[in-house]
């Protein structure tokens, strides 16, 4: 139930969408920078402005979200195309943090390259693209946003022009990203020739009864699959997930660790939003059980990315296959809706992962954006004695190793602690037991790299990290990740409780 | 209710003080002058300063619980689990003497650790306040669970101050070794506290304002007018035994009663200072403070009684007797320390809740004393700590010899001094319980009594090798002097133990009523629930311990306290004078060569360290370890490793798969589509009749 309480309006409307239209303004700005002074170099400027861009749309929506601004049914703008609600706010949070750290840690790793303007607006932009999917209503708004995401990503992947990895990354993931588009798109289109809306709220309506699925059932299931598809292409759920260990693999750090948290993020809420909001379960049950469809993609999604996981000899690939195995858990955010226990639980478990997943990942990511920073190697062994050397960055990589194998240190205890609750309260207990059995397997290969940094002795590669010294804008953004992880172990509370109230608003949406 | 609360509202200041100078020790100690010793003495002198504050506050008649902090708790939520103080007559009365101790500890250590040059001070404050804090904690504690809690931290930083000089192996291991004893010990506290919690809903141990605390439950229990959890089918009153046994496994760790006493001795590889801080007021005190702080749940146990007063009487004998033969001076003091621990644990077992307060108190003042004596000679001696290359040390450190003299005097029992009042109140009161109707309990006496005159024995022998008679050695003939800050200590307590007695003079008391007993009055003032005249009635009630006070025949209540306050002394005075025969002389010999064999066997300390090394290495690690090992190995990490196995390879299948060429991702992709839209199709009735 939403207490009645008096919301806070905003007037005019569309000043709801505030976080977005900085992010968007800031990339402007930059180009505007750029393309007067092009030749010059201020990387730190430029980094600055970016960075101010993504830290003021944060606190934006930070604010927004405290205040209860659309909190219920939310702020719906340009006739339902766009909804600013909880859910929206939530995640432009964590869009925004994320790009925020990462737009940070660029810093010092993008020392020395050209056209540093460029990789700074492709960020926001891309960024600008996640809020708007965050507030997508109409499928028409996902998929431009959603492309609005895309594009810039691939640029970004592929942003070390000289780099024969980075290309070919980027080149991957552009072709499997096309392909998923199309399949997206399509799917799209069978929707709307089934129902005649594109409006998430009018397709649900049009379901409603029944008549339409009993003459185009075949169709509309198509179509949904499709759509899924969509969304385990930018979730990098399997089988969608081919792009994502060679891509960040091959992209700078800072964007694998854009990439794998917020992006990742960005898919989930267009898919939590479009299967609640648009294809409720009761309605399309008979015709395509998508929460079963989903369990299906969670285990075999989180199973796949850990035991990938478990082989990698390089760090960075570890942790790419550990992102794919997170995706699985995030899923059951969608697998577990079965009706039974309490939704809210389930769909806010899944954000409050997601929210949480984004420092520690990213952290993680950025931590190896500092070893390739000082190019010490990429495999295990490579990370063998680093403590020696920089015990702080270590101290923040082993919080964010064991709050990603869900020890209590982080806050990624408590968020994998509640979807596993949520799991065994709706009923499918068996889904929990797979996500815990995943997770002590994820122990093994996050200890490695603790093992590696803090036990074994250095095998006399660590010199470099003497030439190069000591990244100020890499080494703040590792540490604030990590205290953010650490915090939000005690403070999740003040998150949970937003989040739970955001699911639960999103749920009673649907009719 | 806020007006009272008012002064009160600063006790947890008593343990924060020293906790923030651990955490000033800890990190700025390298920049402070002194090392951190200043940041540790302004906030032992401030716990001082406050519990000094709540014992007055108490003496006015305001006993105070309050909760602090509820960590579990709630709806549907069986127990809440706390954080709460609880100051009344008994706790008050223990802050002041940690503190003291605490303090004067600190002050001493500028001497003993910062004039001799030591390097790690900073470390060595952090955990000397770090130790005082948890001890301060662990005493104010409102409920078992907390005590606990600080139970362990008092375990852990005694570990780490033991280990102090960790480089050298000897205190590496005699860390370790206390740390494992005590450890054993303590699992049985554990069960013991989830236990209680289990029976009794709540650990909270009484107070006012307290609506539940375990020890009224069971005695409502045991009385019938309430029921409780019991477990295993036992009666309240056998499952209540049991409780309590399990909690003295934790009391008998941590206070070094026989057979855990064997790490104590091995102790003494710490620096001199904490020795005294770990025998006088916290590691070893706080093992029998936990037994007079539940006194009420153990009232009601007469075979938990009989129990205790048991161990402690065979304790206070058979440490005694080890001290006897020992060449080093800390070595002497650390049986001493065990047997004078005995005597508490025959005070509370033996009914004397007053009396076994009253001994820890005086113990902790002349143990304390005793130990930073010793500690003044060591410095003296350059770290020699071997008797025998001492003597005459008299002339040349007078000031450490009187007081260590008072120290001496007061814990062989020599009157007036302080160690004569309260040990003559133990063996009275064991006495006179055990002439009512336990023999056990005279037998525990017959022990306790036979320990005294070794007590005499060793602590002259102990004084007389240590400063009479002429110096055996060069460093003997001429010791390094020592400064104001180790004799003003020494000073204080010196004149302390000579006098402290004088807060409960029964005898005197007997013959002429205006002398009052301080202690005695001041413990029957406690809160409901939790005074000396409460846990009197338990003791006598048939109901329960059931104990009831006899006289020798004849001789009547008066008589039978001045008989057994003059054999006490007799027998002191006994082993004293022996000890001046055989020793006091300019070149005293050894006569331990006499005892023959018996010398080995208390040499060896009758063999104590080697059957618990056979229990811990033979048995427990070759045997029992090894057969887990097996079974770990074999079957639960071949599981383990097949699951592994399996991942691995399905892993590198996997990897396969990954094969780099995008055209085959394409392909997966759209095969894994088409494999999704054809099994949910089938499902979901899309291809018509075909499939149904």
């Amino acid at each position: 139930m939403i207490p009645l309480q008096q919301t806070p309006t905003l007037a005019p409307d569309w000043l709801a969408l505030t976080p977005a239209l900085l992010l968007g303004v800031f990339a402007l700005l930059l180009f505007v920078f750029d393309s007067i002074d092009p030749d010059e170099s201020n990387d730190g400027l430029l980094a600055g402005l970016a960075t101010v861009g993504s830290v003021s749309a944060a606190v934006v929506a930070g604010v927004f979200l405290l205040l209860g601004i659309g909190a219920g049914d939310g702020v719906s703008l340009y006739g339902g195309q766009l909804v600013v609600d909880g859910m929206a706010l939530f995640f432009m949070l964590i869009f925004t943090s994320v790009a925020s750290l990462v737009c940070l840690g660029s810093i010092d790793y993008l020392e020395g390259h050209d056209d540093i303007a460029g990789y700074y607006s492709l960020v926001l932009l891309a960024t600008t693209g996640m809020a708007m999917m965050a507030a997508s209503n109409s499928l028409a708004t996902i998929f431009v946003s959603l492309e609005l995401l895309s594009l810039p990503s691939y640029g970004l992947v592929a942003y070390l022009k000289n780099n024969k990895g980075s290309v070919e990354a980027g080149m991957k993931y552009f072709l499997v990203g096309a392909l998923s588009s199309a399949v997206f798109a399509y799917g799209i289109s069978l929707i709307y020739g089934v129902t005649g809306s594109l409006l998430l709220s009018e397709v649900a309506g049009a379901l409603q009864g029944g008549e339409v699925l009993t003459d185009l059932g075949g169709i509309f299931g198509v179509g949904v699959l499709m759509v899924a598809g969509g969304f385990a292409f930018k979730t990098a759920s399997v089988p969608f997930h081919f792009w994502a260990p060679e891509a960040y693999e091959g992209a700078p750090a800072p964007v694998s660790a854009f990439l794998s948290s917020a992006s990742k993020a960005a898919g989930f809420v267009v898919a939590f939003r479009v299967f609640i909001v648009a294809f409720p379960i009761e309605s399309v049950a008979g015709t395509i059980d998508w929460v079963l469809l989903f369990q299906v993609l969670a285990v075999v999604t989180m199973t796949l990315g850990n035991f990938a996981a478990a082989t990698q000899e390089n760090v960075k690939r570890m942790l790419a296959y550990s992102s794919v195995g997170h995706a699985g858990y995030v899923l059951i955010g969608l697998a577990a809706l079965t009706g039974q226990g309490n939704g809210e639980i389930v769909l806010g478990a899944g954000m409050i992962h997601l929210l949480v997943y984004g420092f520690m990942n990213t952290g993680a990511f950025l931590f190896v954006a500092l070893v390739e920073y000082w190019g010490v190697g990429r495999t295990f062994e490579d990370y063998n004695g680093l403590a020696t050397k920089a015990p702080i960055a270590c101290v923040a990589m082993t919080v964010f190793m064991f709050s990603l194998a869900g020890l209590p240190i982080g806050g990624g205890f408590l968020s994998k602690y509640y979807l596993l609750a949520g799991a065994v309260g709706a009923g499918v207990w068996w889904l929990a037991l797979v996500a815990a059995v995943n997770s002590a397997l994820s122990l093994f290969y996050y200890s490695r790299v603790v093992k590696a940094m803090w036990i074994e002795e250095p095998n006399g590669n660590l010199d470099r990290i003497d030439v190069r010294g000591y990244p100020t804008g890499l080494y703040a953004a590792v540490v604030i990740a990590a205290i953010a992880t650490v915090v939000l172990l005690p403070a999740i509370g003040i998150f949970s409780g937003v989040a739970f109230e955001a699911a639960s608003a999103v749920l009673q949406i649907a009719p | 209710m806020a007006a009272e609360s008012g002064v009160f509202t600063f006790a947890p200041a008593i343990a924060v003080l020293p906790f923030v100078s651990f955490l000033v020790a800890l990190f700025a100690g390298k920049y402070m002058p002194k090392k951190g010793a200043v940041a540790g003495i302004a906030a032992t002198a401030g716990s001082l300063l406050l519990s000094l504050v709540m014992l007055a506050q108490v003496a006015s008649g305001h006993a105070h619980h309050m909760e602090l902090y509820t960590w579990v708790g709630g709806e549907g939520v069986p127990f809440e689990l706390t954080f709460g103080i609880l100051l009344d007559q008994l706790s008050t009365l223990m802050l002041v003497i940690v503190s003291t101790i605490a303090f004067l500890v600190h002050v001493f250590s500028l001497g003993y650790m910062n004039d001799e040059g030591e390097t790690g001070l900073p470390r060595y404050y952090a955990e000397l306040g770090l130790f005082s804090a948890s001890m301060l904690a662990f005493v104010f504690s409102d409920n078992v669970l907390m005590a606990f809690m600080f139970f362990e931290l008092v375990g852990l930083c005694s570990y780490l101050l033991i280990g102090f000089w960790f480089r050298r192996p000897g205190p590496a291991s005699a860390a370790k070794k206390a740390f494992l004893v005590t450890r054993f010990g303590d699992y049985f506290f554990l069960i013991g506290v989830v236990g209680i919690f289990a029976t009794f809903g709540t650990g909270t141990f009484g107070g006012p304002g307290v609506e539940e605390s375990f020890p009224e439950l069971a005695e409502a229990a045991i009385a019938g007018g309430a029921s409780v959890n019991t477990f295993f089918g036992l009666s309240p009153r056998a499952w209540f035994g049991v409780l309590g046994l399990l909690v003295l496994g934790g009391v008998m760790g941590k206070s070094a009663q026989f057979p855990f006493h064997t790490w104590l001795p091995d102790a003494m590889e710490g620096p001199t200072p904490v020795s005294a801080l770990i025998h006088a007021a916290t590691m070893v005190a706080a093992g029998v403070y936990l037994v007079a702080r539940m006194y009420g749940f153990y009232a009601l146990l007469p075979t938990v009684l009989a129990v205790i007063a048991f161990v402690g009487g065979f304790t206070a004998l058979f440490a005694a007797t080890m001290g006897v033969v020992k060449d080093e001076i800390k070595q002497v003091l650390a049986y001493s320390t065990i047997s004078q621990y005995g005597y508490i644990m025959l005070a509370l077992g033996g009914g004397g809740y007053v009396a076994g307060v009253f001994h820890l108190t005086t113990h902790a003042v002349f143990k304390a004393l005793l130990f930073l004596g010793a500690g003044s000679v060591i410095i003296a001696m350059h770290h020699n700590e071997n008797m025998w290359d001492m003597g005459g040390l008299k002339d040349r450190m007078p000031v450490t010899y009187y007081a260590f003299l008072s120290g001496s005097l007061a814990l062989a029992g020599i009157v007036p001094f302080s160690g004569f009042w309260s040990k003559d109140e133990v063996l009275y009161e064991t006495l006179v319980h055990g002439l009512g109707g336990s023999p056990l309990l005279l037998a525990a006496y017959a022990m306790g009594l036979l320990a005294v005159f070794f007590t005499g024995f060793y602590t002259f022998r102990m004084v007389l090798l240590t400063f009479h008679g002429e110096p055996r050695t060069d460093l003997a003939e001429d010791p390094e002097p020592v400064r104001w800050n180790v004799k003003i200590p020494l000073a204080i307590l010196g004149v302390l133990a000579a006098v402290i007695g004088v807060i409960n003079l029964v005898p005197v008391h007997a013959l002429e009523s205006s002398v009052p007993e301080f202690l005695h009055d001041w413990l029957y003032h406690g809160p409901e629930g939790l005074n000396g005249e409460h846990y009197h009635e338990l003791i006598t009630s048939p109901e329960f311990a059931g104990y009831s006070a006899g006289a020798i025949p004849g001789l009547g209540e008066l008589g039978t306290l001045f008989a057994s306050a003059g054999l006490s002394l007799a027998v002191a005075l006994a082993g004293s004078a022996v000890a001046l025969a055989l020793y006091r002389a300019p070149a005293p010999e050894e006569h331990t060569a006499k005892l023959g064999s018996l010398k080995t066997l208390l040499y060896e300390n009758y063999y104590q360290d080697e059957y618990q090394v056979w229990l811990a290495q033979d048995l427990t690690e070759e045997t029992v370890a090894k057969n887990a090992k097996r079974f770990d190995d074999g079957v639960v990490d071949g599981f383990v490793d097949r699951v592994s196995d399996v991942s691995l390879v399905s892993g590198h299948f996997l990897r396969r798969v990954q094969t780099g060429i995008v055209s085959n991702y394409a392909a997966l992709i759209t095969l894994g589509l088409v494999v999704l839209l054809v099994a949910f199709g089938i499902v979901g009735g899309w291809f018509g009749g075909v499939f149904a």
